[in-house]
Order: structure tokens, then sequence, then C-alpha cells
């Protein structure tokens, strides 16, 4: 929902909290910073509303990406991890086609983004709707993960695929 | 040592272990594709398990969201740089290895 107020669309509130916090955590809490942080923060907000419009990101939909995302960032580490401790090396590699179903825009870079650190998967190539995906075992099923990836990426973005 | 110290060298000692398996992962995988695999996942895990050891180190809740911060814009730079790699070693046409 796109605000009415021009100084509110200029400046959204979130935007202005999060780069608030950003710098306070920047700054270690200096007070006296704050002559340089606010002209800073407020630069900052106008400019990202400007670049990339106001998203339906809800805090209790981002708590539960992030469970999510910890949890299996930690099960891709020791996956790989184990497979370069063994002396057999395990690794049975490919490349797969997946055609996304999430538009182009934030939640596409993130679904990206986020596809190579999750197990087993590294995305290679985005060519139109077809992200190319190398997976380190082509005996998973590495589609349904994707698919189910993608499904969690388009809730916290507060999207439904279609 | 405290209790908190002693789980602060814990989680610095298991993070210490994922780079050493993503450096490993980087020596002994057998293509740049699969080498990224090693890099991006074992290492952003070190790097976090770290973060973690020194935010509990530092007993400032500043300093933690700090370091958390630095962890997040790392995890960015490195899910972003590997896909760039993987694209370019394609464009280049360095072919997968396979079993």
């Amino acid at each position: 929902m796109q605000s009415r107020n021009p100084l509110r669309a200029a400046l959204p509130l979130p935007r202005l909290l999060a780069f608030a916090l950003v710098w306070w955590l920047i700054s270690e809490g200096a007070a006296a910073s704050w002559s340089i942080g606010v002209p800073a923060v407020l630069l900052a907000s106008w400019l990202s509303a400007r670049l990339l419009p106001p998203q339906r990101l809800t805090p209790s939909g981002l708590l539960r990406f992030l469970g999510f995302f910890l949890l299996h960032s930690l099960l891709g580490a020791v996956d790989v991890a184990q497979r370069a401790f063994r002396p057999a090396r395990p690794l049975n590699p490919g490349m797969i086609d997946y055609s996304l179903q999430l538009g182009p825009g934030l939640p596409r870079v993130f679904m990206l983004n986020v596809v190579s650190l999750l197990p087993g998967t590294l995305s290679a190539d985005l060519e139109a709707d077809c992200l190319r995906v190398h997976v380190l075992d082509a005996d998973q099923d590495n589609p349904a993960q994707l698919a189910q990836l993608e499904a969690r990426v388009a809730g916290l973005f507060g999207l439904t695929l279609p | 040592m405290t209790g908190p110290d002693y789980l602060a060298a814990l989680l610095l000692l298991a993070g210490a272990l994922f780079f050493l398996a993503g450096t490993l992962g980087l020596l002994r995988f057998p293509d740049v594709y699969t080498r990224l695999h090693a890099l991006t996942k074992a290492d952003n895990v070190g790097l976090g398990l770290i973060v973690l050891g020194l935010s509990l180190q530092s007993g400032s809740w500043l300093v933690a969201g700090k370091l958390i911060l630095i962890w997040l814009l790392v995890l960015l730079a490195g899910a972003s740089v590997s896909h760039l790699i993987a694209r370019g070693a394609r464009l280049r046409g360095i072919p997968e290895w396979r079993r």
C-alpha cells in the first residue's frame, strides 16, 4: 500500500529506523556522532526509498525466515565440510535448470543469493526466468528443495506464487 | 574462565573448524563450481560462529550488533561474488567436473 503523505513516501519509517539502527551500531552509540548520523540516516533513507520501493516485510515473517535460514545454512556447511574431510571426497555434482516463478526484482535477487548459501546448491547463471543451479549431489531431489525455498522467499516478501 | 568464556571458546573453535573445512574443500574439490560450494557455505557458517563467540566475549550489545552487521555484509558479498564467479566461469566455457 502506497502512503498518501508525501513526506512518508519520501522517508518511509521502517527505512529510517533501520538506518538509524545501523548508524547506532557502527558508531557504537557515541552521542556526539549523531550530528553526522542524522543527515546520513535521512539521506540514506531517502535514497533507498527512491531506488527500492517499500517491501511488504513483516517482523514475524523475517523471524520465521531467519530461523529457516540459520538452520539450513548450518546443515549446508556441515554437508560440505564432511565432503571435504572424508578421504573418499564424495561428490556427485551436476547442473540443473530451475524455472523461477518469482518475478524480477528484489525477491528474485534475494532467492538467487540464498540458493548459494543453502545445502548443496549454487546459483550459477540466470537466463530470463531460468535459474541454472550447480548441485553437489545430483541424486538428491534438488528441484523440490528449490521449490520449497522459493515458496519461503515468496512468503517473506508477502507474495503468492502463481 | 567462567561459563560464557567456555561457550565462547567452543564457538570460536567450531568456527575455526568450518574455516579449515572450507580451505580443505578449496584445495581438494575438483573444479571451480564445487570449490565455490565449499567457500560460500563453510566459511560463512565459520564466520557466523566466530562472530557469536566474539559477541559473547565482548559483553556489549552494541559490539555484538556491529559484529552481526559485519557478518550479514559478508554473507551478502560472499553469495553475490560466488554467483558472479560461477557465471563468469560458465561464460568462459569452463566445464563442470563429473564423477
